[in-house]
């Protein structure tokens, strides 16, 4: 063999390689701001060992990446997001909200049947006496979200009222067409609550 | 739906509707070019062809954006857009395309006062474009009969009252006339049947066309329940 074609088979051979690499799929390997920054919080694979903090394992996308040039943007505020972002550069939010939406969500959990029941209530049929509209409307059966409202399901209750609490009193500003907040400053405390139990036990 | 609108007055109509679309287009994000006159005015105008409305009458509207763009309705008016069976949130599955735009710029602009839904319904929520889709998306739903309906009492006279006052408008069978912006009304829940004819006869709704407020004025609390029994059963 020539020196010119085993430089050329050697060429090939990487060319492969290196193709192989790219076509890989993204999720197999965390982004380095998941690993130095994220991951504290939000665990690893997504699932926050902490309640105080969102469970990100499969979650939408679309819903990742918005909130994270939300919160680049500061549309969206949050203290203790605030270390995270300086590392944050905008470039990477795609492979992140990529990487935590391909995980596979450990749902909170619920031990409470009566609270459930009512949130299943309220999730499914909304409260006509008050103006609330069924969660299902939006976010889908079970809480799974699609493309343009965020999945819901397993969330850890604490957070999930901490937001609706949050867009109630106007804390939180960054949902399409102010419709979060009109829904949740129709909820009761107890409402919240409840629903949040329901979707906590959401696979 | 331009030809429907044109079959009903043509000259006028379109003369109307190029002027004010002309004006609605000169000055962007000017829903209302000319201040109408608020329902209870005099000078009110039923159904006036200005603003959004006739830009959502106009626009091409598109099932597929529709279905997207109803996603923030369906938490009230369910999946398949049909209501509840308590009438708490009307059917909107197989209601004209029309009716929709109509009564839904008339909620946006204040013609029709429904705080329930305006924060849904809003220009923060939806473009005219969206109207228009959400309308076609709707009009084309099926509508079957398993609509909510009243206790059936007092139904022959409310058939006479029917025959004699209603069919003119809203059709031997309730289904309205979609070029003249007449809902369809077979099919629709009983009780928000007959709460909207309590409300319109008692001036509580107001974008009511004249003609209605009239045929429903003398009628009493028994009579409108048994008329809109009636309806439910068409």
């Amino acid at each position: 063999m020539s020196v010119a074609r085993a430089g050329l088979r050697a060429a090939a051979v990487s060319l492969l390689a290196a193709l192989l690499a790219a076509g890989a799929p993204a999720q197999t390997a965390p982004p380095e701001v998941v690993q130095t920054m994220c991951q504290a919080c939000h665990g690893l694979d997504g699932n926050a060992p902490v309640s105080a903090f969102p469970q990100l394992a499969g979650q939408r996308p679309e819903y990742l990446q918005k909130q994270l040039e939300d919160f680049l943007a500061k549309r969206r505020v949050n203290d203790a997001m605030a270390p995270a972002l300086e590392a944050l550069n905008k470039g990477d939010i795609p492979a992140v909200a990529a990487y935590y939406a391909a995980q596979k969500p450990k749902p909170a959990g619920s031990s409470n049947e009566r609270l459930l029941a009512e949130g299943k209530a309220l999730y499914d049929d909304g409260n006509t006496a008050t103006g609330v509209p069924a969660c299902v409307g939006c976010h889908l059966a079970g809480g799974v979200g699609n493309e343009r409202y965020p999945r819901l399901a397993g969330q850890f209750p604490e957070y999930a009222v901490a937001q609706m609490k949050a867009f109630k009193s106007g804390a939180r500003s960054n949902d399409k067409g102010k419709v979060m907040r009109a829904v949740a400053a129709r909820l009761s405390e107890q409402e919240m609550a409840a629903v949040a139990e329901y979707l906590a036990a959401q696979p | 739906m331009m030809r429907a609108l044109s079959a009903a007055r043509p000259r006028r109509r379109a003369a109307t509707v190029g002027l004010a679309l002309g004006l609605a287009l000169v000055l962007p994000g000017c829903s209302a070019p000319t201040p109408a006159a608020a329902p209870e005015e005099p000078e009110y105008t039923w159904n006036q062809m200005q603003g959004e409305k006739l830009i959502a009458l106009r626009a091409h509207g598109d099932v597929t954006r529709g279905a997207i763009a109803f996603e923030v309705c369906q938490g009230c008016h369910r999946a398949g857009a049909l209501g509840r069976l308590d009438g708490s949130y009307p059917r909107l599955a197989g209601q004209h395309d029309t009716v929709l735009i109509k009564q839904l710029t008339d909620v946006r602009a204040g013609r029709r006062v429904n705080p329930r839904m305006l924060p849904f319904a809003d220009r923060h929520v939806l473009s005219p474009q969206d109207i228009a889709d959400v309308a076609l998306y709707l009009s084309k739903l099926p509508s079957p009969p398993d609509n909510g309906r009243g206790p059936g009492v007092g139904l022959d006279a409310a058939a006479r009252t029917y025959q004699d006052k209603c069919t003119r408008c809203h059709g031997d069978k309730g289904e309205g006339d979609a070029s003249l912006f007449y809902p369809r009304v077979s099919h629709q829940h009983y009780r928000y049947l007959l709460r909207e004819m309590v409300e319109i006869r008692d001036g509580v709704r107001r974008n009511a066309n004249p003609r209605m407020v009239e045929v429903v004025k003398p009628l009493t609390d028994a009579e409108l329940d048994a008329l809109a029994d009636y309806m439910s059963r068409l």
